[in-house]
């Protein structure tokens, strides 16, 4: 069971942060950030970390998300390359 | 012939990384580096030098006081860089486009962040008071306050959010947390000891648990309450349009 979930949240781990970086549409992007955030503070408190864990909550998944959605709605929403 | 250089300098990257991780130690390992050395030494002895029963805050307000002083200092330069850039609101003028031409959001979402809000708030309090005996601390406690203000501020519009907290309270709260860790740090090496150390020696004994108990929790909230708020006046910073908007009333 422990080998499993470990094995599940580092799959969606990586996957998570290879679409943010991949994704064309920016507010996507940072959602799945945020998810990667939210995937990350699980990771913490399975290594035992729970202090790590409540501020990548806090910060990874909830404050970033915001500053980078403001960012995003005060530019041009879309990556030009 | 760029792409395929690069995509060699990645693949032997890899192959390097993943021999390493082989030779890492495992998980729970007893004789891993990382349960060697200081590391026994702060498990041991924290509770009975500091009072603390966990571990992470006796190490971060009490046996690295200058470290913490400096990563609350690192927030409030944070702080400082983006109002350098961005600049400050004028006092009691501040819009952004996203209040005037807003959506109304849904009357459930705005139902559920104002009944929630305080109970957020609640909790960061219990993260920042039991920081002593759970994990938590000022700093998570801190960011905990700032997000449900920045749910406030995304739900109920910019304006909202700064009548109710308006730039008077704001600017002496984000400095609070760096002021007040310096002056009870240099209280210590006043009161006989060193830096932050709680226990002071010309103190009578018997009120000498107490003390280091009260002192650590006040260290605690005004780190919480510098972090909370200057990540709210880092969002108002990014938020705020009023130079490119018409004056409203």
């Amino acid at each position: 069971m422990e080998p499993a979930l470990n094995t599940i949240l580092i799959v969606l781990l990586v996957t998570t942060a290879i679409l943010a970086t991949l994704s064309r549409d920016l507010l996507a992007g940072v959602i799945i950030f945020s998810v990667y955030g939210l995937i990350m503070s699980l990771m913490w408190l399975r290594l035992q970390a729970p202090d790590l864990a409540l501020a990548e909550a806090a910060m990874g998944a909830g404050v970033t998300t915001v500053f980078f959605l403001v960012t995003v709605f005060k530019t041009r929403g879309r990556d030009q390359s | 012939m760029k792409r395929l250089l690069a995509l060699l300098f990645v693949a032997a990257l890899a192959v390097l990384l993943l021999f390493l991780v082989t030779k890492m130690p495992s998980l729970g390992d007893p004789d891993n580096p990382a349960r060697q050395g200081m590391a026994t030494q702060y498990l041991e002895r924290s509770p009975e030098d500091t009072g603390a029963q966990d571990a992470v805050t006796a190490v971060n307000v009490n046996y690295r006081g200058y470290d913490t002083m400096g990563k609350v200092g690192i927030i409030y330069c944070a702080l400082m860089g983006v109002l350098a850039v961005l600049g400050r609101e004028k006092r009691g003028r501040i819009q952004a486009r996203l209040d005037g031409a807003r959506v109304a959001p849904s009357k459930i979402v705005e139902v559920m962040v104002r009944f929630v809000i305080p109970f957020i708030i609640l909790f960061s309090a219990y993260v920042i008071i039991h920081a002593e005996i759970s994990p938590g601390g000022g700093f998570q406690g801190g960011a905990i306050i700032g997000a449900s203000m920045i749910i406030f501020t995304t739900i109920f519009g910019l304006q909202e959010a700064s009548r109710r907290m308006p730039q008077g309270l704001r600017v002496p709260l984000e400095g609070s947390a760096i002021m007040t860790f310096f002056v009870l740090g240099v209280l210590g090496i006043a009161g006989g000891g060193t830096f932050l150390t709680y226990a002071w020696p010309r103190v009578s004994t018997s009120i000498q648990p107490a003390l280091a108990n009260w002192l650590s929790v006040i260290v605690e909230m005004a780190i919480g309450i510098g972090v909370g708020f200057a990540l709210i006046s880092i969002l108002f910073a990014m938020m705020r349009e009023e130079e490119d908007l018409e004056p409203v009333a």
